[in-house]
């Protein structure tokens, strides 16, 4: 059975002023125990899609069902398979996180034994027991995302929704958050997680779909979605200006960027020769050439036409969406 | 049956939660507590002297020689406002997105809104409670005996109760605290457009019209009633139907705007 199932959703937020189709067509299947991918940049809809999948916002058009149970229509089954942490992270900074979990357990019915139990076992989880018994409020940003999980996984549940686990985290904390998602992956819960970071996605993510205004673009491991592209990427540099146009008139299928061009290839390597020559005997001077397999950068650019910027500086803290309430 | 059970414990856990916070701030119970205490000494340091037992025999003799009895319900009513907390409570984690993840989760929705209504009940409860402890101490004495105590602090519960569910109506709808906070803007005016410090006899022009239309004014003179005068009933009763009113007015409120907000955009 699919971890995941959707069909053809839709969402459609409708006020007074206007109407924002938020997500417009999203089709995908996750099988259980991968860690699926949804990368876009920001206003791509994943969080629109995460609630919808989630049971927090209806759908408005389209069929999404979890281990076969109808999101619509099956609120309660649904919501007792999953586990979400939202891409604002619901803490109470007030209390401890032993606390936090402990409450948690109790919401989610484990008697108080019980609850003392999993708490110990969720904090060693997410390493948080030396914090324990500090207040929430002077967690660091790394410290909530993990506490956020871990409040996430009381229940066990089978699958695991994550909307941007480690935005706005420093390259440290998001590893050990990696780290952690894998380690959940390898005992068998199925997660799906958002992302902005190509980096995180493919590092991450068994499977990617790439999403941008609303609509499923791509979609395949990180090595198939490579491979769509067709061959490898050969990036020339040069000193000028100058020689780039006069370049381009030679490489005439090349993308600039800033000094360099590029050009998508089969076989790469053994071209690079050819290339040299003509581009010499043209009096254009080459200051370096390199062949590449193609990056995810690469296939983002080229099913979307723009490149993720900006996503690999740690982002500051995430603004929270225009939500109606 | 098992349902109602599962209702009951989350409601219980999620009352005990919110009261965590509530202890983990202190500071937050001062204010109000501090005003309505203020207003007791205040008034019956101001006024005590000219209408309390040196009034005896005179056509000012409202309060029957003890003011404290007199103006002891004013500082009931402004402790009972303590319940606009509720609305605050429920914002706090609407904004906080505490909310959203109890949403997430198997549920039920009205122990989600029902906890920070109790927490609010609880608080107006002490808060009205701590007053007539102070009341007390300083020289009150019901007229109709220590069962005074008990019919003045169910009337500050059910007035209380009326400020819990107009704050939680307001929060919600607003989705601020400002919003939340609102409800104890809307006290201040009311408290004072009523026969704050002398009977209604004695007020006059647009006030005493006023005070015939505001609902706290009767609340007031029934605990009058209890505290000073003994057991007028019809008085005692209207102070019961206008708070109860209040209550059951701002509480179906609160319970159409929290279905609002609940339901999936
Ligand atoms: N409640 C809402 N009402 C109106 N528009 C919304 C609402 N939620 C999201 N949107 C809009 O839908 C688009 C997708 O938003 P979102 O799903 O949050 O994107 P992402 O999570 O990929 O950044 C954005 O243009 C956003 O402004
Ligand atoms: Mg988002």
């Amino acid at each position: 059975m699919l971890a995941v199932d959707v069909k053809n959703i839709k969402k459609t937020f409708t006020s007074k002023q206007d109407t924002v189709e938020a997500v417009k067509d999203v089709s995908f299947q996750v099988k259980q125990g991968e860690i699926f991918g949804l990368l876009g940049p920001n206003g791509a809809g994943k969080s629109t899609t995460i609630l919808m999948l989630t049971t927090l916002l209806s759908i408005t058009d389209g069929k999404a069902s979890i281990l076969g149970i109808d999101v619509e229509t099956q609120e309660k089954q649904v919501r007792e398979k999953i586990g979400v942490a939202l891409q604002d992270t619901g803490i109470d900074n007030l209390l401890t996180s032993k606390e936090l979990f402990f409450t948690t357990c109790r919401l989610w019915g484990y008697n108080k034994s019980d609850s003392e139990k999993r708490t110990e076992e969720l904090l060693e989880l997410v390493g948080l027991t030396e914090a324990a018994d500090r207040r929430v409020k002077t967690y660091s940003g790394g410290m909530k995302r993990r506490l956020d999980l871990g409040l996430s996984l009381v229940h066990s549940p089978e699958i695991l929704f994550l909307d941007e686990p480690t935005t706005g985290l420093d390259p440290g904390s998001r590893r050990v958050l990696w780290d952690e998602i894998k380690r959940l992956r390898d005992t068998g819960v199925t997660v799906i997680l958002t992302t902005q970071y190509l980096e995180e996605a493919d590092e991450l993510a068994d499977r990617i779909a790439i999403i941008d205004e609303g609509l499923v673009v791509a979609e395949g491991t990180s090595d198939e979605l490579k491979a769509s592209i067709g061959g490898d990427v050969i990036t020339f540099l040069f000193e000028t200006e100058e020689d780039i146009i006069k370049a381009q008139q030679v490489l005439t299928d090349s993308v600039q960027e800033k000094m360099e061009l590029r050009i998508t290839v089969e076989d790469g390597a053994s071209k690079i020769p050819g290339y040299l020559k003509e581009l010499t005997s043209a009096g254009i001077e080459v200051s370096s050439v390199s062949a590449s397999k193609p990056t995810l950068d690469d296939v983002f650019l080229e099913v979307t036409g723009y490149r993720l910027e900006g996503s690999e500086e740690p982002v500051e803290e995430t603004p929270t969406s225009t939500r109606g309430r | 049956m098992e349902s109602n059970r599962t209702f009951l414990t989350q409601l219980q856990i999620l009352t005990k939660r919110l009261l965590l916070r509530v202890i983990r701030r202190p500071l937050a119970e001062l204010p109000n507590i501090f005003i309505s205490a203020f207003f007791l000494f205040v008034y019956d340091g101001a006024l005590g002297g000219v209408f309390g037992g040196s009034a005896q025999g005179t056509p000012f003799d409202f309060a029957n020689g003890n003011f404290v009895n007199f103006i002891l319900p004013v500082s009931i009513v402004s402790a009972s406002v303590s319940g606009g907390a509720s609305g605050i409570y429920l914002v706090e984690d609407i904004e906080s997105g505490v909310f959203k993840r109890y949403q997430s989760m198997p549920i039920s929705k009205w122990a989600i809104i029902l906890a920070p209504m109790l927490v609010g009940a609880l608080r107006v409860l002490l808060q009205a409670g701590l007053i007539m402890v102070i009341g007390k101490i300083i020289g009150a004495d019901p007229a109709v005996g220590a069962v005074g105590y008990f019919m003045v602090l169910s009337i500050a519960f059910l007035w209380g109760m009326g400020f819990a569910g107009y704050s939680v109506a307001a929060g919600v709808r607003s989705g601020s605290s400002q919003g939340a906070q609102a409800a104890s803007f809307l006290f201040f005016p009311a408290l004072f457009l009523a026969p704050t410090f002398v009977p209604r006899e004695a007020l006059r022009g647009w006030l005493a019209t006023a005070s015939a239309y505001n609902p706290t004014t009767y609340v007031i003179e029934a605990m009058r009633a209890i505290m000073v005068d003994g057991w007028i009933n019809d008085i005692i009763f209207k102070g019961f139907i206008a708070a109860g009113s209040f209550a059951a007015l701002t509480l179906t409120f609160a319970v159409l705007s929290a279905r609002k907000a609940t339901e999936k955009a």
